[in-house]
């Protein structure tokens, strides 16, 4: 069953099939957190694809140097030095950073990357390591946007992105409790669910199994 | 009497009011991986509360004795927090099996899982480095035992809340529930209600 691996497949698995949020489970509370404003989300995104990537890259190349006793030390280090120079690079923009807030430096212990470098990287050839790390975080960004779209669109009635309006429903009064906390928790539910609806359709046999 | 009311203010807005896991999202993954059993939750309570009250003050004493005086603290303070968190965990982790093995053996696996717990990274970013945004009306500029008084009312709320998410799940489990929202989704919904039900605590004491 094992499939050989190409960088296609490497790159294009992180969508659907190991998607970090809908099927890992890993990294939910950046999602939740952050997904209230579609600008916020992609500057997220972005920071979270040159982490995973860069460090992917770092860990395969070094894999076959680091003692097995002392590699979560070296990983996180690793990934520490460029969460640093994402956490420097986006001061010079106040206006997001003061938004993203904690939710930069609490990138070096976002699951994701470390599951990516603990479970992926430290056995597999760079240039996949580089795919996985592209595939995951583009996954990562994508129910991000999703998320972020439905909940600013419905929550606040118009998606503003760098000080214009690109989408307005007019003014309406909006379910406002979408942008609010619990917000968050339903709409990823319903993301889940309609996973799991998608899954069981797709195989009716599993319906017949015991409840 | 003016100070004990500003450490109470602190203690409950960091646990009660702006709760890390239900208002702030912080520290989702061990609150949906854990919350399965009461047992394996209390196990992980404990270690988080010492842990990252243990965390918070040697990196409040490297922030202001080390990092600050030496003029590095924008650009160490990620890895030297982690590391921290990380060589605090392993010593624990350490003395805990020397000194009592059958705690050892109750809390073995989650020990090393709170390395990656941000919570523990968050608080101790939070109340030690200055400038980080704040729900709380008190202002970041804290103290040596404002840091460990907020920094226990974080880990407190996230016990509190993981523990009553836990007892909660046990019951879900057995509720007639719709067939594609079994398992995860349904305990989202819950998570939504739940942190409904802690928005009502804004404003409480004017925080």
């Amino acid at each position: 069953m094992e499939k050989k691996r190409t960088n296609f497949g490497e790159f294009i698995k992180g969508f659907i099939r190991v998607n970090p949020l809908l099927v890992l489970m890993v990294g939910l509370c950046s999602a939740l957190a952050i997904s209230t404003r579609v600008e916020s989300c992609i500057f997220m995104g972005l920071a979270v694809i040159f982490v995973l990537t860069c460090s992917n890259v770092i860990i395969s190349l070094i894999r076959k140097l680091i003692p097995d006793q002392i590699r979560i030390p070296i990983y996180i280090v690793v990934i520490a030095s460029f969460v640093t120079i994402v956490d420097l690079t986006l001061k010079t923009m106040p206006a997001i950073y003061e938004r993203l807030g904690v939710w930069i430096p609490l990138i070096v212990v976002n699951c994701i990357i470390l599951a990516r470098a603990e479970g992926y990287a430290s056995d597999a050839r760079v240039s996949h390591a580089f795919m996985d790390g592209l595939g995951i975080g583009l996954g990562y960004t994508c129910v991000l946007l999703i998320m972020s779209v439905f909940r600013e669109l419905f929550g606040t009635g118009e998606i503003v992105m760098f000080n214009t309006t690109i989408v307005s429903l007019g003014s309406k009064s909006m379910p406002t409790i979408l942008i609010l906390f619990p917000g968050a928790f339903i709409t990823f539910a319903m993301l889940l669910a309609l996973l799991q609806w998608h899954q069981q359709r797709k195989k009716p046999e599993a319906k017949e199994g015991p409840e | 009497m003016n100070e004990a009311w500003r450490f109470f203010l602190l203690f409950f807005g960091a646990a009660i009011v702006a709760n890390i896991l239900l208002i702030r999202f912080i520290a989702l993954c061990p609150f949906f991986g854990v919350s399965n059993s009461l047992e394996t939750s209390l196990g992980m309570s404990i270690s988080v509360i010492f842990v990252m009250v243990m965390a918070t003050s040697v990196s409040w004493v490297a922030w202001n004795y080390v990092l600050e005086p030496l003029g590095v603290g924008e650009f160490l303070y990620i890895p030297t927090f982690i590391l921290i968190i990380a060589s605090l965990v392993q010593f624990v982790e350490m003395v805990i099996k020397k000194t009592s093995p059958p705690l050892y053996r109750a809390m073995g696996i989650y020990l090393p899982l709170i390395t990656t717990n941000c919570a523990v990274l968050a608080a101790a970013t939070e109340s030690v480095k200055p400038g980080f945004f704040t729900k709380l009306n008190i202002p970041y500029n804290y103290g040596f035992l404002e840091s460990v008084v907020y920094t226990l009312g974080v880990a407190v709320g996230f016990s509190l809340v993981l523990i009553i998410f836990a007892a909660l799940r046990e019951r879900l489990d057995m509720a007639p529930v719709p067939k594609f929202f079994r398992g995860v989704p349904i305990a989202f919904v819950a998570a939504a209600l739940f942190s409904l039900a802690f928005m009502g605590f804004a404003g409480m004491f004017g925080l």
